[in-house]
């Protein structure tokens, strides 16, 4: 994507500069991560904006319902007080909802990529630098959870687990299904990261770089933090910002097969499976929920893309 | 050839190993479960402790939990009987158990769904080979122009989607809204029963399965691609004054092979053990609704065969792929 | 979604507009033979097919239209008449003897099982003693082995006779053998029964009370491949997948007068799994014209098929109807662990029933608010119980303070419960089956129950299993879902089958309630009341009384909606099972 002349030109500058310059030239990068930044500000800010126009996810509007619980009129009564409409049979505001719904899916895909990184970064740095009996285990290790249909294990897993978290005591009810979720999904996730780095590890400690320090006598925690942490970065960051859209896309599928959050609290997969419910009757109620799911994850995919691009322009050029 | 011999030999070790330990585990993972596997083998009425007892011994649940785990390996492979005497059930090797839900040996209900399960994965993989490498390779020949954009587009949007939400619409725009639409709105039609009926039925959810997978493949192919023209040896076809089209058929293709065929392999091995939502939306007796069913009603022998029996044909798939590439690429045995 | 049941001889003049407005008379057209009717449902497999475990209306209408033939039947007519007993297998609707303790019914020659071998006496005896296994043949109704001569046991109250697989060397096979006798020409049966049960004649429209042939019995199996004695038989049943049914060739059409001129199709198809939002596309476009909804209409697509007073639109005129169904909806108190007046009275007050009923499609589809279980249409067992729209402080959209109020009084007479009632850790559990309104609709309780101080909980259970969970006490919760229909036109089938710890239906676990010995009492006297008017007026009197125990929380008098493709011809509600009369349906060319 990127003339001779132009790397040639970007010589000389630090390895971030040179970064931000490929990802400012792509079309679509500056686009995608003004959305996304949006998307998480809004998602912040979300009591803000409840009241600055006014709605809350908790209030029912019967009145914009008829009697038998349907919006009247084409759209779904978007108005100056509900702005995309209310949800149909129920009458709360489509917009507070999923603004609050978002919430709830972003702090599962946050959670579940913070500890997916956690965890593919100290397995996939231990194995790559020690190598030898720890990196054969941790191999292995990985080898057996990725034989596991994954999809059907977080299925199966999923009632007698929250079955016995509120047993425990410790935590009840919907924070015990999110917290589920955020679990099974780290477990599944960590070792596909955990290859990645793996063998950028292994090409980093052979680098000069590390040969010296180690040649100076430091100390492998010494080296591991100062030296081949800060090399691993580029495909974390590009991790994160590819594993957070397919997180919340696997929180509609499982809200979808009936797994997840209940109401009252609404997540973005609980309103798109109620909607689903709506595709003939109400296409925009159908529309809007799906519509934002595939317009978040396809912000963050061409985020991702983009920074790949940046960050590694070898898998480009 | 001893090498090969010797790398072949550890590597089935390993596979062994790998499956043991999963089928360990997923037996161990249902029987910590606060169940009673004996009392969910009958409905509500069973509450009559003797009905459960007997179940219980039956099945073998009144063993301690290693030899229940022995029997169920020699099962596999000795078939096994449940009961003595007249009132025994035999199910034949390769045994993964008995479902009193079902009335049914879970191999026969496994062997009931594989056939669905095979049609989707076997389908779809076509579906996706064709689409996702076809367009893999334009966007990587055009790179920067129309086309290449175009392919990003249709990427984007096919990893976004989630495929219940494109198989309902397909259902709905191209099944129910359409007076002409041959397809069926779901429903499974055996092959050798009504073999129009059968391709019929199965092209929509072979289109919703394959969209997904494309866009990965298009993402995949381009890449691998790139990745391969920048090498040495391309260079120098090309410095030689080979065609694109030569040089991408003869050179980089055959090298981008590998990688696409293990991924395929891959991906192929784990939708044998179901394509849950898209078998949910197009109402498809496959191996993803058997082990849902088997979840919601808490079938355990049913839950424990499936997901072992899926799980052995990943780790399988994934010692025919290593095994193959020894044989291709020598350096792989070291 | 709910435990189905049957209904009502009685005239309902209601239903007979409705009817009339959903083009029931389109029986009048030419009945034309031939063809495949194809009914679609979201279920996985049938609940049951063994004719002693199907308990449904729907099912008991399906099942016994194509399949399985009973002693007697309902009459397969629209409107009151569907509700008049006929002869089916027997060659009259019963002679009963010595005080109604005595039934007899004789076999109609030639009618045969699906192989040609004839149905004998034995044969139907066989199937009621299947009955008694209920350790083998779950969810059936158990009214043989309440109303047969045998002998209980004192301590348990459970019958000395425990079915046909038993093994048991103590199993009294002889009361039973005793309780029912066959002639000796194998062709007349004769019921002895412990109390005079005047219209046993309708208890023997149960699939439970037909023919099993001995032979072919396979136990719990038998519900994958019954034998068939209808003008049809199975030639495939695959859960998840399908059912085919065919012409049974065996089937003698001169001894089976109740269906000879009606087997219309010469296939019938059922198709399981289809997603809900699915099988109402393909009926509201009618895409299948031949295929039928075995499933009620979805709230969302009510609007696509009827007006909003809930009449059917042109579109659909003569393919869709909105009647009154037999059942009452209501949410059971489990009486065990809410022990305690005041909180059940609350809970009852401080109900959003507006918000709940406008969630499910509104009173024109949802029906009205009850006042109790037994529905007005029983006419002689129906007062008003003074609850509902007669009660100055109920409010359709919930009346806080009079909740409040009681909630206040409960702190001081019972403060264990209302400590776990209000503590949000805790708090109150409700059963109700794992669907999206549902869904929805636990958030209107929710919201409504947190007004007037009560954390309340929600144990989603998916929809098939929903009754099998809930109806094992150790299982069940505070509250659960529950809907009943009386099995007959009396109020015998309601009262003791919900509130008596024998009854068939008993999800309020009411009998430890200080006031249930005198309520008992007056049920069990009331059963053998030889006066009828008398027996209903009793039967009214103690459905006020289970009402102000709050025993149930009332919910609706339901109603339902049901669909089917443009060239299906014969279609109408048939009342007593609250279901299309099936076997009635034909292809029209």
């Amino acid at each position: 994507m990127f003339s001779k002349e132009a790397e040639q030109k970007v010589t000389g500058h630090s390895p971030r500069e040179l970064a931000w310059r490929r990802f400012k030239s792509n079309k679509v990068a500056i686009p995608s991560l003004v959305v996304a930044l949006l998307v998480i500000l809004a998602v912040i800010l979300a009591p803000l904006i409840y009241s600055l126009l006014g709605i809350d996810p908790a209030a029912r509007d019967e009145g914009a319902l008829d009697n038998r619980g349907e919006v009247p009129g084409d759209w779904n009564g978007i108005s100056a007080k509900h702005p995309l409409g209310v949800v149909p049979g129920i009458g709360y505001d489509l917009l507070a909802r999923m603004l609050f719904g978002a919430r709830v899916s972003f702090l599962i895909a946050l959670a579940s990529t913070a500890i997916t990184v956690f965890l593919g970064l100290l397995m996939g740095i231990v194995g790559g630098y020690f190598r030898g009996r720890v990196d054969g285990v941790i191999g292995r290790f990985t080898d057996f959870l990725l034989a596991f249909p994954t999809f059907f294990m977080i299925i199966a897993l999923s009632a007698p687990t929250i079955e016995r978290m509120e047993k425990s005591g410790l935590i009840q009810g919907n924070e015990a299904r999110i917290l589920y979720l955020i679990i099974i999904f780290a477990i599944f996730g960590w070792p596909y990261l955990s290859r990645i780095i793996r063998s950028q590890v292994i090409s980093i400690r052979e680098r000069d770089f590390v040969l010296s320090a180690r040649a100076l006598g430091a100390s492998n925690f010494r080296i591991l933090v100062k030296e081949v942490l800060p090399n691993v970065w580029t495909p974390v960051i590009i991790y994160v910002s590819l594993s957070l859209p397919g997180y919340l896309s696997a929180e509609a599928v499982f809200s979808y097969l009936g797994i997840g959050v209940q109401p009252p609290m609404p997540t973005l997969g609980t309103i798109i499976a109620d909607s689903t419910k709506y595709m003939m009757n109400n296409s925009v109620y159908f529309f809007i929920p799906s519509l934002a799911l595939i317009l978040l994850v396809l912000t963050f995919n061409l985020l991702g893309d983009a920074l790949r691009d940046a960050l590694d322009p070898k898998s480009e050029n | 050839m001893n090498g090969l011999l010797a790398y072949i030999s550890r590597r089935l070790g390993l596979t062994l190993l790998i499956l043991l330990a999963v089928s360990f585990t997923v037996y161990l993972i249902f029987a910590l479960l606060p169940y009673d596997p004996a009392s969910l083998t009958c409905g509500k009425s069973c509450n009559d402790p003797g009905i459960i007892e007997a179940n219980r011994h039956r099945l073998g649940y009144d063993k301690p939990f290693f030899e229940q785990y022995w029997i169920f390996i020699v099962g596999l492979f000795a078939g096994r009987d449940f009961g003595e005497g007249a009132a025994a059930l035999h199910c034949a090797a390769p045994s993964f158990g008995y479902s009193f839900q079902q009335h049914a040996c879970v191999t026969d209900l496994i062997f009931d769904a594989l056939p669905v399960t095979l049609s989707l994965a076997i389908g779809s993989l076509i579906l996706w080979l064709i689409v996702g490498v076809g367009l893999g390779i334009v966007a990587a020949r055009f790179r920067g122009k129309i086309w290449d954009t175009l392919s990003t587009a249709f990427v984007l949007v096919g990893t976004s989607l989630p495929t219940f939400l494109t198989g309902l619409m397909l259902i709905v725009f191209l099944v129910i809204k359409l007076d002409w639409s041959p397809f069926p709105a779901g429903g499974y039609t055996a092959p050798d029963e009504d073999i129009v009926g059968w391709f019929l039925s199965m092209v929509l959810p072979w289109v919703t399965l394959a969209f997904a997978y494309a866009a990965i493949y298009t993402r995949f192919v381009r890449s691998q691609i790139i990745e391969i023209s920048t090498e040495d040896y391309i260079r120098t076809a090309r410095a030689k004054g080979l065609s694109d089209g030569i040089i991408l058929g003869k050179h980089t293709m055959r090298a981008a092979l590998a990688p696409i065929v293990t991924m395929a392999g891959l991906d192929f091995a784990g939708l044998l053990g179901g394509a849950i939502l898209t078998e949910a939306v197009f109402n498809l007796p496959g191996m993803g609704r058997l082990s849902l069913n088997a979840v919601v009603d808490i079938d355990l022998p049913v839950i424990v065969g499936t997901t072992i029996f899926a799980a052995a044909i990943v780790v399988i798939m994934n010692a025919i792929l290593d095994i193959v590439y020894a044989f291709i690429d020598p350096r792989v045995r070291v | 979604m709910l435990k189905g049941k049957k209904s009502l001889k009685v005239a309902l003049a209601t239903l007979s507009a409705a009817a009339l407005a959903g083009g029931l008379l389109t029986g009048c057209a030419p009945a034309n033979s031939g063809g495949t009717i194809t009914y679609l449902t979201q279920s996985e497999a049938w609940t049951h097919a063994d004719p002693q475990r199907n308990y449904t209306g729907m099912h008991i209408a399906w099942f016994g239209s194509y399949l399985q033939r009973t002693l007697t039947a309902y009459d397969r007519k629209p409107g009151a008449e569907g509700s008049a007993v006929v002869p089916d297998l027997a060659t009259d609707t019963g002679k009963a003897t010595n005080g109604n303790k005595t039934w007899q019914f004789t076999l109609r020659d030639g009618s045969t099982f699906e192989d040609g071998s004839a149905i004998t006496c034995e044969d139907v005896k066989y199937g009621v003693s299947r009955t008694f296994a209920t350790d083998v043949i779950t969810d059936g109704p158990t009214y043989a082995i309440g109303m047969l001569d045998i002998p209980t046991d004192p301590a348990t109250g459970a019958s000395t006779y425990k079915g046909p697989y038993s093994t048991d060397a103590a199993n009294d096979t002889a009361s039973f053998d005793k309780a029912i006798t066959c002639s000796a020409d194998h062709k007349t049966i004769t019921f002895n029964l412990k109390r005079a049960v005047g219209d046993f004649n309708y208890t023997v429209t149960y699939l439970s009370f037909s023919p099993v042939p001995k032979a072919k019995d396979t136990g719990d199996q038998y519900d994958l491949a019954p034998v068939s004695t209808g003008p049809y038989k199975i030639k495939s049943y695959k859960t998840n997948d399908s059912m085919v049914l065919v012409r049974n060739d065996k089937w003698n059409k001169s001894s089976d007068p109740l269906r000879a001129d009606r087997a219309f199709p010469d296939k019938v198809v059922v198709k399981f799994g289809q997603a809900a939002e699915v099988i109402d596309q393909i009926l509201l476009s009618d895409k299948d014209k031949t295929a039928v909804s075995l499933d009620s209409l979805l709230p969302t697509n009510l609007s696509a098929v009827f007006d909003d007073k809930g009449e059917v639109l042109a579109k659909y005129k003569g393919r869709a109807i909105n009647v009154y169904d037999p059942y009452v909806r209501y949410a059971a108190v489990n009486v065990k662990k809410v022990n305690c007046l005041p909180v059940r009275q609350a809970i009852y007050y401080g109900k959003n029933f507006q918000s709940l009923i406008t969630l499910a499609g509104g009173q024109a589809f949802n029906g009205d608010p009850a006042d109790g279980v037994i529905k007005p249409l029983m006419g002689l067992d129906y007062a008003k119980t003074g609850l509902g729209t007669n009660d100055k402080d109920w409010k359709p959209e919930g009346n806080v303070e009079k909740a409040k109020a009681l909630m206040a009084q409960a702190a001081t007479e019972c403060p264990e419960l209302y400590a776990r009632a209000t503590d949000p850790k805790r708090g109150l559990v409700y059963d109700i089956a794992d669907t999206e309104t549902n869904k929805k609709a636990s958030a209107i309780w929710i919201e409504s129950m947190t007004a007037i101080g009560i954390t309340m909980k929600f144990n989603f259970i998916e929809a098939g299993k929903y009754y099998s969970v809930v109806l094992d006490a150790t299982k069940q919760g505070d509250l659960s879902a529950g809907g009943w229909a009386p099995d007959w036109a009396n109020a015998s089938t309601v009262i003791p089958e919900l509130f008596t710890a024998e009854g068939g239906f008993p999800m309020s676990q009411n009998w430890d309630d200080a006031a249930y010995a005198e309520f008992k009492k007056r049920s069990d006297a009331n059963l053998t009341q030889p006066d009828r008017v008398k027996q209903g007026k009793e039967w009214a009197a103690l459905n006020k009384y289970a009402m102000d125990q709050m025993w149930v929380i009332p919910g609706t008098f339901s109603k339902t909606q049901e669909i089917w493709g443009s060239k299906i011809g014969g279609a109408f509600f048939w009342e007593p099972q609250g279901a299309l009369s099936f076997g009635d349906l034909f292809i029209q060319k």
